[in-house]
């Protein structure tokens, strides 16, 4: 029985992959750091994936599905650090929250600044032609525009 | 003295006793993943004892030799066993500090575990059956986007497609636990792939949260061989939560074969595990729902919107009517840029002339979002029987038919996609009267079919992929003999109305067999069909003239499948099929019940 699923699966797959190059990426960014050590065939692939640097040059419209996340793969760090790294994969969603002044990117970001969110949004939608003022913002000057409407 | 060397023996003895009981316990095996006093774990170093791959017995002792040592870097990669053995006083030290362990802890918040499907995806083989993996909830403020999902996947590498699944099938690809943000699920899935996520919350005890961490971690420090079709994805993630809860037993129920939606309803049926289901449409879902509640005037305006970046009718919709069509425009945009039909600066541009006018109408719009789902828990099991009888060319037979996995066009589609055909290993022997013989009728190996119909927003590709060997009556001499056959093709699909389908196929087809002259011929066939979809009735009708490189292969075949579903798990199929090969035609009448189990 388990040499015939062999057989048939291996058809299968070479009928259907060879048709399909992209293999599926099952590759996320890494448990906890001892899981890579002295693995070096993996390293470089969970680095190929991982097109984020934390530096921030996400722009809108190449952000979405990079795989932003730090060398742990982690929601890690202090506020700015998590907003940027939110922001950053997930800046489309925002822009479309914040032009309506709700939905779960707000509530998420407010969640993050530790803000009211029903006060947050609304200051967050009065200003969006500010805080989206040309079409290729960058997540670090988003980052840091969100923050300082969130503290005014 | 004598007396008490003597108690101290027998203390000894007796410790050793309840230790060895305790290495043979579900707890104990599951927290190894042992079977059959084997563990699916690989890496070395998840053993302590040289044999402890093998033995329980022994890996249990040298764990407990472990944590009574002063080897605390070690001891921090098994907390979870750790909990396991203080719980049930085999241990009376305390755990150590661990940095990373605890930052991990740190980062995650956890507030609860959720286990995830994602829907099939017809484009990528190895995701047809869906995908399973975990969210551990947190408590951070804000939402769950901010969770994590844990994900067992094989580190595949870029090996090319044939290398891929051969090393795939084999186990040889190792798998691991990863670890992303949960809006990077969310990315991948609802808004890259655009498939469903189903989350089903579990119903687990503080102390059950904090041991699945720990395990988590203690597994995230390994890997194993990973078989695509039964050390998979989510047959891991069984084993998880047999560790958590030795008593759910999951593993156990998939010896052979694990398919996703199958551990995910093996899940849902455990007792007292699951508290809660929520359901995250993908982007393309959303969408369609969206349009489909515009009236059309919105529907005029979303067109002209984007093709133009305007629309002039604004006098005519309210302020709520029009941020329903920016906002639906919104996402088409996102849709269609990452489907690549957009450049960058074009989409940019899109994209801010539809928030820049939403953002000028200060209201919410009137559409609710999509909360219901085709949810994947409604669907038929996994494996089919079918027992039926008919006449093909005036000879009674009776034939069963049985299929390991998984749906065919005709089949209940409630909690699967419509219009995804997946057989995989189907064997139909027959009985025919007039012979008196029992012959391997059809074994298919594997037919996909993907029929989803192009629209004015969504362009998907139709195509089937067949190979299967089948019982063949030369009509020359008439003798029977077997061919293999092997078909690919692709087109097109069109919906007349939501249940009304039609569709075409162009394929190429080879045929081998030592019954044919010069063993085999290559062919070039069309099909066109319809696929009428009347939620208990499914008719499939198709036609398909076949161009040979040989006149046996020379043929026209025509098909009718219908099927009136009884129940989730039983339905009554019959086929007619009539083939007209050179002035020697085949007709064959079949009706038969079809049980899925």
């Amino acid at each position: 029985m388990k040499k015939l699923y062999l057989l048939s699966a291996v058809a299968a797959g070479v009928l259907a992959l060879s048709t399909n190059a992209n293999a599926y990426d099952s590759t996320g960014c890494g448990l906890g750091s001892m899981a890579w050590r002295g693995q070096s065939g993996i390293v470089p692939q969970v680095l190929a994936v991982t097109t984020n640097n934390i530096f921030g040059t996400q722009t809108f419209g190449i952000s979405t599905g990079t795989s932003g996340c730090d060398p742990n793969g982690r929601v890690t760090g202090g506020t700015g650090r998590m907003l940027l790294a939110f922001l950053e994969n997930n800046m489309e969603q925002f822009a479309m929250d914040a032009a309506a002044g709700q939905g779960e990117t707000l509530t998420t970001v407010a969640g993050i600044l530790n803000v009211d969110e029903g006060e947050f949004s609304a200051k967050i939608q009065n200003n969006f032609g500010t805080l989206f003022a040309s079409n290729d913002v960058d997540a670090v000057d988003l980052t840091l525009s969100v923050m300082q409407l969130a503290k005014a | 003295m004598r007396w008490g060397l003597l108690v101290l023996l027998l203390c000894m003895a007796s410790e050793a006793a309840a230790n060895d009981d305790f290495a043979e316990s579900d707890a104990w095996l599951a927290v190894g993943h042992y079977h059959n006093n084997k563990s699916s774990i690989d890496s070395e170093n998840f053993f302590l004892a040289e044999n402890g791959k093998t033995n329980p017995q022994a890996e249990l002792q040298a764990t407990i030799e472990l944590f009574n040592s002063d080897d605390n870097e070690k001891k921090c990669l098994f907390p979870s066993r750790y909990l396991l053995l203080k719980k049930n006083g085999l241990i009376n030290t305390d755990f150590p500090d661990c940095d990373e362990y605890e930052k991990f802890r740190q980062d995650l918040q956890p507030a609860g575990v959720t286990l995830l499907f994602t829907d099939a995806y017809m484009n990528n083989p190895s995701s047809m059956f869906g995908h399973t993996l975990f969210r551990i909830d947190t408590k951070r403020k804000g939402t769950q986007m901010l969770a994590h999902g844990a994900n067992y996947g094989a580190f595949t590498g870029d090996n090319p497609g044939a290398l891929y699944a051969i090393l795939g099938l084999t186990g040889g690809y190792y798998g691991g636990f990863t670890v992303k943000p949960y809006y990077d699920i969310i990315n991948t899935y609802n808004n890259i792939e655009n498939r469903d996520i189903w989350e089903l919350n579990l119903d687990l005890t503080p102390q059950e949260l904090d041991f699945f961490v720990a395990h988590l971690w203690e597994i995230g420090q390994t890997q194993s061989r990973y078989y695509f079709l039964s050390r998979n994805c989510s047959y891991m993630l069984m084993e998880m939560l047999d560790a958590v809860r030795p008593s759910l037993k999951l593993a156990e129920q998939f010896p052979v074969h694990a398919i996703p939606l199958d551990t995910f309803k093996a899940a849902y049926r455990a007792d007292n595990l699951v508290k809660g289901i929520n359901y995250r449409p993908s982007r393309q879902n959303k969408i369609k729902h969206r349009y489909n509640l515009m009236n059309d005037e919105q529907k005029s305006a979303y067109n002209q919107f984007l093709n133009s970046g305007n629309f002039n009718t604004k006098n005519n919709l309210s302020k709520a009517q029009q941020v329903d069509v920016y906002e639906t425009a919104y996402q088409y945009v996102q849709y269609q840029y990452i489907a690549k039909n957009l450049e960058l600066n074009e989409y940019r541009k899109q994209s801010f002339d539809a928030l820049r006018n939403r953002n000028a109408l200060k209201e919410k719009g009137s559409i609710a979002e999509l909360e219901k789902g085709n949810s994947p828990l409604k669907a038929h099991e996994s494996m089919r029987v079918v027992a039926g009888a008919g006449i093909r060319n005036g000879e009674a037979f009776q034939e069963i038919a049985y299929r390991p996995a998984y749906q065919s066009l005709t089949d209940n589609n409630l909690g699967l996609p419509k219009g995804a055909e997946i057989n995989f290993l189907e064997t139909k022997l027959r009985h025919y009267d007039n012979q008196n013989n029992l012959v391997l009728q059809n074994f298919d190996l594997l037919t996909i079919r993907s029929i989803s119909p192009i629209d004015k927003m969504f362009k998907p590709i139709s195509f089937q992929i067949k190979a299967n060997v089948e019982r063949w009556q030369n009509p020359k001499d008439e003798k029977f003999g077997y061919l293999g056959n092997l078909s690919v093709g692709s087109g097109g699909t069109y919906a007349f109305s939501d249940w009304l389908w039609g569709f075409m196929l162009i394929n190429t087809k080879a045929a081998y067999g030592g019954a044919l002259p010069h063993n085999s011929w290559l062919a070039m066939s069309a099909n066109a069909g319809i696929f009428a979809d009347f939620e208990k009735w499914k008719i499939l009708a198709e036609i398909e003239p076949q161009w040979a490189s040989q006149k046996l292969g020379q043929k026209v075949t025509y098909k009718i499948e219908a099927n009136y579903v009884l129940d989730t798990n039983w339905a009554i199929g019959g086929n007619i099929l009539a083939e007209n090969n050179y002035g020697d035609d085949t007709e064959e009448f079949s009706l038969g019940l079809r049980y899925y189990f």
